[in-house]
């Protein structure tokens, strides 16, 4: 009896000190050297259940006047970079950018972030994990952040979670789920998307079903459309066009356009349309 | 009233030289500058050369990862050595990173040991609006028939940790390299990266 009520008491201790050492290692420890940003490695969730989903992410907190960069960063900067270091048998999916303000650098423009964001990154777990175990998950984070000057880090991050059947949500949830209204969706099945190439400039073609009074396009990939210019928007029947204007970089024709596309600046959708190179507007779904 | 006529045609081909882009494929635009050591220069003294122009920034850390590893000053002193026109361009303005007096320019370029054919001041940023500068370094090659063969980044390797640049292609020398062969540029344009050039507002 005096064994077992031992050995209770003996348990309790040491799962509450591992939970108590879990939960300290929720919070990375912010950089000591660079006060402009910090960089911290959170999880959606409070446990790592075998087999399942866990989404995980970087959160940077920037310095009024600081930003740090898109996955296409525009005219300067660079985006940032994640290398994993995970347990055997996990893997991390790419990072779900949310989309990014347009940053003027005048005479050009940056796509970036400022005061906070979150980068989102899911990751699968492997079906044989033991419960009661603790698994460390750790991310050396490479970025860019600039103000009217430009400073390189990089910051090593950890987080420690439990294995169980089941897990909750962390603090760090309601992040999580601001963070993915900014993600971008796929287009929904109604709606109608073109583009056309014209000499100086592209045209997307949207027939949405509804009115829109603002339109946004950032670009996937870097040196197809000048990122300062001015993107126009006109009416045309039943829809939107864009008229976005073409890179002095862009010698080739280009089969498609990739990009995001935000309404209202507040709904973001994912745009992968072929480009087509009569004047006419064809449309497709 | 008689000189109207000209004055309004000045005007207009202002205002076309100010749209005018520079584009790969296309000549590139004139433009005159003065240098660390006083003296002045225009891309058509050069025609006959290959000129490169380098954009330049001595606190930014994309300049630097090329500076402190040393190897900006070796394709200086390499093209140069083959007759290139090496010019490194200044466009941050009084009071922005990477601006500077001539005296501290002559002291950095001796510094670094840095070997450009000349360093040219441009604290207005006309040089570089004119050829739509972006980042530091941002790098264009011009031929002999002062056509623009190469517009965009030094090297594939967009990052500030000089470890990337032994494995990155360099498309400056690359473009060198084909256009003295009078080949095609396999890679005309590419992004450019590194900082902002710091324009006056």
């Amino acid at each position: 009896m005096m064994d077992r009520f031992f050995i209770s008491v003996l348990g309790s201790v040491v799962l509450g000190s591992v939970a108590w050492l879990i939960s300290s290692k929720h919070v990375a420890s912010p950089s000591p050297t660079d006060p402009n940003v910090k960089l911290e490695l959170v999880s959606e969730q409070d446990a790592l259940v075998p087999g399942e989903e866990l989404v995980l992410g970087i959160r940077f907190d920037l310095q009024d006047g600081w930003h740090t960069y898109w996955m296409n960063p525009g005219d300067s900067g660079e985006a940032p970079n994640i290398e994993w270091q995970l347990p055997v048998g996990f893997r991390a999916g790419p990072i779900q950018w949310p989309y990014p303000e347009r940053l003027a650098t005048p005479p050009f423009a940056d796509y970036g972030y400022e005061h906070q964001v979150l980068l989102i990154v899911p990751v699968r777990l492997p079906a044989r994990l033991r419960e009661g175990q603790t698994e460390k998950i750790a991310a050396r984070v490479h970025y860019l952040i600039c103000r009217d000057v430009c400073i390189p880090g990089q910051k090593q991050l950890a987080l420690s979670l439990p294995v169980r059947n089941r897990a909750a949500a962390s603090p760090a949830r309601e992040l999580f789920a601001a963070t993915r209204a900014r993600i971008p969706k796929p287009t929904p099945p109604n709606w109608k998307i073109s583009a056309a190439t014209m000499r100086d400039e592209f045209v997307l073609n949207l027939q949405t079903g509804e009115s829109t009074s603002m339109l946004q396009f950032f670009p996937l990939h870097p040196e197809q459309i000048e990122n300062a210019a001015s993107q126009e928007m006109t009416v045309s029947p039943g829809g939107r066009r864009l008229h976005l204007k073409k890179s002095n970089h862009l010698l080739e024709p280009i089969a498609r356009l990739q990009g995001v596309i935000v309404l209202d600046s507040e709904r973001a959708y994912s745009v992968d349309v072929p480009v087509s190179r009569s004047s006419q507007m064809s449309t497709r779904y | 009233m008689q000189r109207s006529p000209y004055r309004f045609l000045l005007i207009v081909l202002l205002l076309i030289s100010s749209a005018y882009a520079v584009k790969v494929g296309e000549s590139a635009p004139d433009f005159q500058a003065t240098d660390s050591n006083g003296q002045l220069h225009t891309l058509a003294q050069y025609r006959g050369k290959f000129v490169v122009l380098e954009w330049h920034n001595n606190g930014c850390p994309y300049t630097r990862k090329h500076y402190d590893s040393g190897n900006m000053q070796r394709l200086q002193r390499d093209w140069t050595s083959k007759g290139v026109v090496w010019f490194t361009v200044i466009s941050s303005a009084p009071g922005q990173q990477g601006f500077v007096t001539a005296q501290q320019e002559n002291d950095y370029l001796k510094q670094m040991k840095a070997s450009p054919s000349a360093a040219l001041l441009d604290p207005q940023g006309d040089v570089g609006r004119l050829y739509s500068a972006k980042t530091t370094p941002h790098m264009f090659v011009i031929n002999p028939e002062g056509v623009l063969v190469y517009d965009g980044a030094i090297d594939s390797k967009a990052t500030t940790d000089q470890a990337d640049i032994a494995n990155a292609k360099n498309y400056v020398s690359q473009a060198l390299v084909e256009a003295m062969a009078n080949k095609p540029v396999t890679i005309p344009t590419s992004r450019p990266y590194g900082c902002s050039v710091k324009y006056a507002h």
